[in-house]
Formats: structure tokens, C-alpha cells, sequence
């Protein structure tokens, strides 16, 4: 299980922007097409469709996958500028490849109330994809996973739950940020108060949007072994794209 | 030079332009003095009022009909007895020893008590969409996105808010003690066989799987509120029959006081109309009460993906609304919506509020104050949805 995000991007030839994306178990890859020609039903005469496709690991997808692409396509569109491309395409497929095991639970293809930590997967494939494919873009976006999980107790935040801490937790929340650090996701369930959902969005903020600047590295070293699960998402956005255009010139 | 003055009709404005139509309605221009409110008249913070009316079926174990403004639907809930021999995959759990101190402990922690109903998927929620309960769902097509998006909503939620226990789905046997005086061979060894097992105590014999469904019968905006209230309400409503476990049909049987005739509960139960002062009947017991409210987030700029340019000069212009219960036409509208579950009805309605779940999408208008300021709202709704449920 990876703790540490790991990214690939333009993995896929035919594609005209794709990547892969691991972490915390999961493993996602996603593929853009795009601005291409929409079908009549889906033509809008001002802004351009965006499909998601989300195929599970095994078999094929269902009503889960159907509400996984909702929310996914709903914060996509907000990211595209979709009112550059009237009346066009932007189809993007996210393929499940591994999702983690748990040897506790029962694994049954469809499961109530597992959709919410693959979320921040396949976001975050959307967007490395999307960036591959040279989409035009408002902002990029991050997004993290958050349980709160209570232990003799006290109650702790966990950031990447595994499923067996998914099984115990109080609640389970998704928070997803822009590059702008606006809330542009934010599923939660479970059981909790504001308060808590509070402290979840502190961790998060903290997670996604932490500033870039070298400046504040002793508060980060002290971020970090508070949480040490907490990766920086937006850093980690950031080196995987520069690391692929440095490659990618690497001629010149 | 004088152009012909283009004025519609109310009506006709609102088709042919819904979106300068609404907002004209909710920001007035200053020469009217008219006050700000939405096209179907309430305010921004309003919502329709709950009309709930529970058995209402005659045929379910219980049933509502939950009626806000135009949209209306239906919830029947219907217990099917599943022995556990039925089902694949079964796991003798611990629990079935110690039912007592067992389960307490397995439900704090969380773990099995919630693993029953998701791993037999003891609750089966099915939401339909019916054809002319709003234009665009047309006959003979599979279930739309919003369908099974709805469904699984629902799912989930049923399960994480943990409504229905699942220790009053279990059906119990208990082997009689007492055995016959003309005991033969085989039987002694069969009783041999069960004190090997250890299986004095009662056994976990089946479970009852809830079917909820539900049907919209019109559908004017925010479905998923309507749904989740009709869920709630069928299932405060819901009584099973009584049954015992008959171990030689291998089948679990009405237990019935007034008439001695056994019938099988899943004959019996397909009629829970008939006769049913004669069928004894438990209410199934529902752990709080969650309601949803949903708003949805109107901006003054047409099209919320607006380009870099545009949000960066009209920043002053970027107004938006939250309209509590959006309509259908609203629902166009507004790309972001926000769905808050909560629950006041722990401690007596003093207690703090439990947020059951967060649902926010598709905009970056709601941030944290905004969210944190719509859990009052949602409690307000609580309060309207809890005194139509009584």
C-alpha cells in the first residue's frame, strides 16, 4: 500500500491525455479525449459536455459508479473552462485497476458505503489526466479523505483510512480543494457535529492546500509529524507535472 | 424613432429566459418595490411544507406518501423472510452465542452489527422513477443517471446513519430442551450431533430483508429529500408479522393466535391486509430520525464556469443565492447543491445536532461558513419534517 502518491502521467498512447495515479491502495487510470464531437443529446449550445466513465475493477459498473460520476463530473466542470468549447466533448474515463484488501470484511462486488475513499483517486487522476491532455483549465484541484475514527474515547482524525479503519470510523469525509483553496467537494457521512467536521476541514485544508513556499518549511516539518499521513497534494501535483515537462525537453 | 415595445407575459419570459427571469424576481431593480423572492414565490430561505401520510398501502409492511409541493412519492416497505441457509457466503457470527453482551460490544465498535446488513444486504432500497412524473422521463428507457444515482444515496445513507438495527431482523429458533420419551437411535444421535455443535441456546435461523421501495409519482425538484422523509416514515411504519421458526418445513410460520392453520410467512405476508387484526404484528423499532435539506446555489452569472477575465473583473456582480428546496426549473439553474442530513432527535432535542452526512457538489460558492451557517437552516427543516411525521 503506497502511502506516498505516485503519478505517472501520459501513459496511454492512443489517448490525447492519460495518467495513473496510486495512493493509499488505490490504483487509478485515467484517459482524456478531448475537445472531440459530442453526440446530439449531449450538445450544449454554450458550453462543451463533460463525460465521466467510471469502470470498477471487476465487473462492470453499476448505480455506484453512476453516482461516482456524478460527482466527479460535477466538480470537472467546474474546473474546465467548458464555455471555451461550445457544442464539443470532453469524455474522460477512469479505470479502477486496485483497490485495497481487507481481509475482515466480506468482499462483495457491490458494497454500500465504500464510494467515498476512492473519490480523491480518481479526482486526482481527472486532473493529471486532464493536464496531459492540455485541457484549458480554471484551477486544478486536490483532494483528500478524512475519517474520524474514536479509540478509547479520544477521537482521532485518520487521512488515508484503510478499510479497516473505514470499518470503525465514526465518519468518513471527502474534501476536495481548488488552486485557489476553494471548497469544491466536500461529501461526509458517518455521524458528527460541526465542530468535528471543522477540525476534518482544518486537516484537509491543511493537506491539499498547503502553501508552496519554502518559507514556512519548519511549520510543515511540524505539520508533519503531527500527521504523517498528511501528504502535501498540491506539491506533490506540482513535481509530478514539472518532473514530466522536464523529461519531455529534456532534448533541448 | 419609436421601436416597438417588447413586453411578455409572465410566463412567457420565464420560458423563453429562465435565468434573467429568476434573478430579476430575486434581486428587484430599484424602481420596484417589490421584495425579493423566487419565481414560485417563496423565499430564498423557504421551503414547501412536508405533507406525510403513512399507511397508506395495504399490502406493504409499511408505507408512506410524502407530498412537498408538486413533488410526490411513494415508499412501501415490504419484510421477506431470508433463512440463512439461503444465503451465500454466510458467516456463523459470534453474536449468535452471546446475542446479549455480544452484540452491545460488536455495535460499539461498529464492526459486525453493521456487517449483517451490508454483507447480506438485509436492506434493498429501489427508487423509480415514473414515467410522466416530469417531462423528461420518457417510457422504456432503462433507469436514468438520477435514478440510480438517488438509489444509491439512499443505500448508503440507510446504512451510515444505521436507522434499522439489525438485531430486530434476526429470527430466532430455539431447539426444545424437552425431547419426546419415545426417543429413537437416530434421534439421540442428532441430539448428540447438536450438543457437539454446542447449539443449546437459540439459533439464527433468518433474517428479514426490507424492500424499500420507492416511487416518485411527480417530480418537481429536490428528490432526494422527499425520498429520504418517505423512507423514514415508512419505516416508523413498519411492523412485522410475528413468526416462529418451523424447523421441520425448514420455513418460518405466522405465529398466529386466532387460527391455529400455519401458513408460511412469505405466503402469508404477500396478504398483510387480510385479516391482519388476527396476525400479530411487531412495529419495527428505528434508531432517530434523520432529514435531509437540500439548497442549491444560484449565481447571478449565467453558466458558473465563467473564464478567468470575466470572474476576475466582476467580482462585484458574482452574487448568488441559496435557494432552500429548489423546484425543477430552479434546479436548471444552479449548478452547485449542497444536501446536509442531520439528526436533533438525540437528547430530547437539547442535545447538539448529529450531522448524518455532507453532500456538496459541483460549485465553489458554499466554503466553510456557508456550510457551517446551513446546519441551522437544516435544523429548522428537522423541526417542520419532525412535526409532519406526528
Amino acid at each position: 500500500m503506497t502511502v506516498i502518491p505516485e503519478a505517472t502521467l501520459s501513459v496511454l498512447p492512443r489517448a490525447d491525455g492519460s495518467a495513473r495515479y496510486a495512493h493509499a491502495g488505490y490504483t487509478v487510470t485515467a484517459s482524456v479525449n478531448g475537445p472531440i464531437e459530442a453526440q446530439r443529446r449531449d450538445e450544449h449550445a454554450f458550453e462543451a459536455h463533460v463525460d465521466v466513465v467510471v469502470r470498477p475493477a471487476a465487473g462492470t459498473g453499476g448505480t455506484r459508479e453512476r453516482h461516482l460520476e456524478s460527482i466527479i463530473e460535477s466538480s470537472l466542470t467546474q474546473l474546465i473552462l467548458v464555455k471555451n468549447f461550445p457544442r464539443q466533448l470532453i469524455q474522460i474515463v477512469l479505470q479502477i485497476e486496485t483497490t485495497p484488501d481487507n481481509d475482515y470484511v466480506n468482499t462483495k462486488l457491490v458494497q454500500a458505503s465504500l464510494n467515498f475513499p476512492i473519490v480523491p483517486s480518481l479526482l486526482q487522476a481527472a486532473v493529471l489526466a486532464l493536464i496531459s491532455a492540455a485541457v484549458p483549465m480554471r484551477a486544478t484541484a486536490t483532494a483528500s479523505v478524512v475519517a474520524v475514527v474514536s479509540q478509547e474515547g479520544t477521537k482521532r482524525l485518520v487521512v488515508d483510512p484503510s478499510p479497516r479503519d473505514l470499518e470503525q470510523a465514526q465518519s468518513v469525509h471527502v474534501l476536495a480543494f481548488t488552486s485557489h483553496d476553494e471548497l469544491l467537494l466536500a461529501e461526509s457521512e458517518g455521524d458528527f457535529t460541526v465542530k468535528e467536521w471543522d477540525g476534518v476541514y482544518e486537516a484537509a485544508l491543511k493537506i491539499c492546500c498547503r502553501p508552496t513556499s519554502t518559507k514556512a518549511g519548519i511549520d510543515v516539518m511540524l505539520d508533519d509529524s503531527e500527521d504523517a499521513a498528511g501528504s502535501d497534494m498540491r506539491q506533490f501535483l506540482r513535481s509530478t507535472v514539472e518532473a514530466k515537462v522536464a523529461a519531455d525537453l529534456y532534448w533541448k | 424613432m419609436a421601436a416597438p415595445s417588447l413586453s411578455f407575459s409572465r410566463p412567457v419570459f420565464a420560458k423563453l429566459s429562465p435565468h434573467p427571469y429568476l434573478l430579476r424576481t430575486l434581486a428587484p431593480q430599484p424602481p420596484s418595490d417589490a421584495a425579493a423572492s423566487r419565481t414560485n414565490g417563496r423565499a430564498p430561505q423557504e421551503a414547501r411544507p412536508v405533507h406525510i401520510h403513512t399507511s397508506s398501502l395495504s399490502h406493504a409492511h409499511g408505507s408512506a406518501l410524502v407530498r412537498t409541493g408538486d413533488t410526490t412519492v411513494i415508499c412501501g416497505v415490504r419484510g421477506e423472510v431470508l433463512p440463512v441457509a439461503n444465503i451465500p457466503q454466510y458467516r456463523p457470527q459470534a453474536t449468535q452465542q452471546q446475542q446479549d453482551d455480544g452484540d452491545e460490544r460488536a455495535d460499539e465498535r461498529g464492526g459486525l452489527g453493521r456487517g449483517e446488513l451490508k454483507d447480506y444486504d438485509l436492506l434493498v432500497p429501489n427508487i423509480e422513477l415514473a414515467t410522466g412524473c416530469a417531462p423528461q422521463f420518457l417510457p422504456g428507457v432503462p433507469p436514468t443517471t438520477l435514478a440510480q444515482t438517488l438509489s444509491t444515496r439512499v443505500y448508503s445513507l440507510l446504512h451510515s446513519c444505521r436507522v434499522v438495527d439489525p438485531k430486530s431482523l434476526r429470527i430466532w429458533y430455539t431447539p426444545p430442551t424437552e425431547v419426546g420419551n419415545n426417543m429413537d437411535t437416530e434421534e439421540q444421535q442428532r441430539q448428540q450431533e447438536e450438543a457437539d455443535d454446542g447449539d443449546d441456546g437459540p439459533q439464527l435461523v433468518a433474517y428479514w430483508v426490507l424492500y424499500i421501495d420507492l416511487l416518485f409519482v411527480s417530480l418537481d425538484g429536490n428528490p432526494f429529500d422527499a425520498a429520504w422523509a418517505a423512507v423514514m416514515a415508512a419505516l416508523r411504519d413498519t411492523k412485522l408479522p410475528a413468526v416462529r421458526w418451523d424447523p421441520d418445513r425448514q420455513a418460518a410460520v405466522l405465529q398466529n393466535n386466532s387460527q391455529p392453520t400455519t401458513t408460511t410467512a412469505t405466503a402469508a405476508a404477500a396478504v398483510p391486509g387480510q385479516g391482519k387484526n388476527s396476525i400479530k404484528t411487531t412495529p419495527l423499532p428505528v434508531a432517530g430520525l434523520p432529514v435531509a435539506c437540500t439548497a442549491a446555489v444560484f449565481p447571478e452569472k449565467k453558466h458558473g464556469g465563467e473564464s478567468m477575465a470575466a470572474s476576475a473583473a466582476a467580482t462585484v456582480g458574482n452574487r448568488h443565492w441559496i435557494l432552500l428546496d429548489p423546484d425543477r426549473s430552479e434546479e436548471t439553474l444552479c449548478g452547485e447543491t449542497i444536501t446536509m442530513v442531520v439528526d436533533c432527535s438525540s437528547g430530547g432535542g437539547g442535545g447538539e445536532t448529529r450531522i448524518k452526512s455532507i453532500e456538496k457538489q459541483g460549485g465553489v460558492v458554499l466554503g466553510r461558513e456557508l456550510i457551517r451557517g446551513f446546519a441551522g437552516v437544516a435544523e429548522k427543516r428537522w423541526k417542520e419534517v419532525r412535526d409532519a411525521m406526528q
